[in-house]
């Protein structure tokens, strides 16, 4: 075999899987309503709904106009949600192809299960980055105007998110056999990492972390500070909003640790399969 | 050089836990041989088959792929075979085009040739027509016919087929082995085919009988027949003679339906049979050896007892939950 047909094999492979999975995804109905309906919920009736409670909250003597609607401070969050959903999701189509055989073709192709692997995840992240992008539509209704150059930081690091996050539902399909399993296990997953993510609240940056755990119970402000999600979403509303509570670094550094350890992850499991 | 055999396996076990699933099996398929696999459920020949194609690993043994070292270099054998596996394994999402031009982009092959590979060989299955319908839209034969097509459209020099007729109608099976015996006219093939319809391979250049995960016996089916097959009387007898007749013939067989198969040992056989039972039975007919007797004698028992069932009842589970959950 020599180099021309090597790279023909692995790049034709992992293009033929990518493919696939787009395709399946661009046929399922289902999940496309799924993907446009969350942020329409989340952004125009949560968001707008809220957005009156958020200006100028007092803590105590302390009196701290924040400089962003909520709308703004969840617009970021929501875009992570959606990925988050698809991304997961997508990792069903692991068990699809166990349940009914195809995953045998597959493995009995010539291609290394690393390459299989990467694309599948590369195609399920793909789907996701397409969902979070469909939230950047209602950008307006959040009184956001981007430039190029924060849609550009913000699609990277989406994409990023996307690849960890369907990497995460890979490992997690690899322990569950059945649909509905996988159903009830990745809501169980999505929601927890969602909501102390600190995407609904601010752990208000304002306030010192003496104060922080007087307003907020203790063992909240650790989860909030333990998710990963929340330096991933914190680094979306940097791109988006130009407001980060916590170090700009700690963003890209989570969401590339996040992609490589579920990768990694994925492929043990995977290979074994 | 000597020209190598297609596939040489030597020594293959294999253990489920407790179950020796395989013990200590080897044989050569020749090139260009049409090899069968028979054997009841349960043999061991999906696994053995599995192994061969290597996605199973056996606990020792040897397996050779057109004298490469399989088990070494499993990625680089996979090239030179195809496999049609028991279980449907086409993404019904797709079309049938899109199902074909997946494998061909899975294993390398460039551009143009695929393009007429998946044209020919749609051609040859007789399916052109439906080259943009959806997988699912599909009869069972159908499918089974575009699975055949895929395992080809690569440059395979060795086709595996796992029970490539199983839950077919008479008419599709007669059909898949037709594009069959096209194939081998038409390129340098190798074809190992499993199956429990033993009618199906006495067209076969060999068969290998396994059963409990051992070979039993191993030749063309004309030696088989000729070394093991006996001649059967096939009895249905009057209501209250069957005790008396299994009393007296110990390895004779009793079917569900009220048939007794007895192994004959020739003609006069017969004749003695009928002046003590003659006045006591309905119906008796004389069979000719056949591999359906080469196979009982083998093993004691006829491979039809335990054939069908099982396999059809995972089957139509499996179309169940693939409605369940689309």
């Amino acid at each position: 075999m020599n180099v021309t047909e090597a790279i023909r094999l692995q790049a034709g492979g992992l293009y033929a899987i990518w493919f696939r999975e787009v395709k399946r995804a661009i046929r399922d109905r289902g999940q496309l309503i799924g993907g446009v309906s969350r942020p329409l919920l989340w952004v125009l009736v949560m968001g707008i709904g809220l957005n009156p409670y958020f200006r100028g909250e007092v803590y105590g003597e302390v009196r701290f106009v924040v400089p962003y609607t909520y709308l703004q401070f969840i617009f970021p969050a929501v875009i992570a949600l959606n990925i988050m959903y698809t991304s997961i999701q997508s990792a069903v189509s692991v068990i699809w192809d166990r349940q009914f055989g195809f995953l045998r073709e597959v493995l009995v192709s010539p291609l290394p299960r690393a390459t299989i692997l990467l694309g599948k995840i590369l195609g399920g992240a793909t789907v996701a980055l397409f969902h979070g992008c469909l939230v950047l539509l209602l950008a307006q209704f959040a009184d956001l105007s981007l430039s190029a150059g924060d849609i550009a930081r913000g699609l990277s690091l989406m994409a990023l998110m996307a690849f960890g996050l369907t990497s995460l539902g890979v490992v997690i399909a690899g322990r569950i056999r059945s649909f509905e399993g996988f159903g009830v296990f990745s809501n169980a997953v999505i929601l927890p990492l969602y909501f102390t993510s600190s995407s609904v609240f601010p752990l208000d940056p304002s306030l010192t972390s003496a104060q922080t755990s007087v307003i907020y119970p203790e063992w909240l402000t650790i989860l909030v500070r333990c998710n990963p999600m929340t330096y991933a979403v914190d680094a979306l509303r940097g791109a988006f909003i130009h407001f980060q509570q916590f170090d700009p670094r700690l963003g890209p550094a989570a969401l590339i640790a996040m992609a490589v350890v579920f990768f990694a992850l994925a492929l043990r499991g995977f290979a074994k399969a | 050089m000597t020209e190598q055999p297609a596939i040489r396996i030597a020594g293959i076990s294999k253990r489920y836990g407790r179950t020796e699933a395989l013990k200590d099996v080897s044989f050569d398929v020749g090139r260009h041989e049409l090899f069968a696999l028979l054997g009841p459920n349960g043999a061991g020949k999906t696994t053995l088959l599995h192994i061969i194609c290597t996605i199973l690993r056996p606990d020792t043994g040897s397996v050779m792929v057109g004298g490469l070292d399989a088990l070494a270099h499993p990625t680089r054998s996979r090239r030179d075979i195809g496999v049609v596996f028991q279980e449907p394994s086409l993404d019904d999402r797709l079309t049938v085009y899109e199902n074909l031009n997946f494998h061909g982009l899975v294993y390398g092959v460039p551009g143009p040739l695929r393009r007429d590979r998946i044209a020919e060989l749609l051609e040859l299955v007789e399916l052109a027509q439906w080259r943009d319908k959806l997988v699912r839209t599909l009869s069972s034969g159908m499918k089974r016919r575009v699975e055949i097509a895929r395992a080809l459209i690569h440059t395979s020099k060795i086709l595996f087929l796992d029970e490539p007729t199983a839950g077919l109608d008479a008419q599709s099976r007669e059909r898949i082995w037709k594009y069959i015996n096209q194939l081998r006219a038409r390129r340098d093939l190798t074809v190992v085919v499993t199956t429990h319809y033993i009618e199906e391979v006495e067209g076969c250049d060999r068969v290998c009988i396994i059963d409990r995960g051992s070979i039993l016996a191993l030749d063309t089916p004309a030696a088989l027949k000729a070394a093991h097959g006996q001649q059967l009387l096939r009895i249905v007898p009057r209501d209250d003679a069957a005790a008396a007749i299994m009393a007296e013939y110990p390895d004779a067989t009793l079917r569900p339906d009220g048939e007794i198969v007895v192994q004959s040992s020739g003609d006069s056989f017969a004749e003695s049979f009928l002046s003590r039972h003659g006045p006591h039975i309905r119906r008796l007919s004389v069979e000719e050896p056949s591999l359906e007797s080469v196979f009982l004698s083998l093993t004691g028992r006829e491979i039809r007892d335990q054939a069908a069932g099982a396999r059809e009842r995972t089957l139509a589970f499996g179309r169940q939950g693939g409605e369940h959950t689309r």
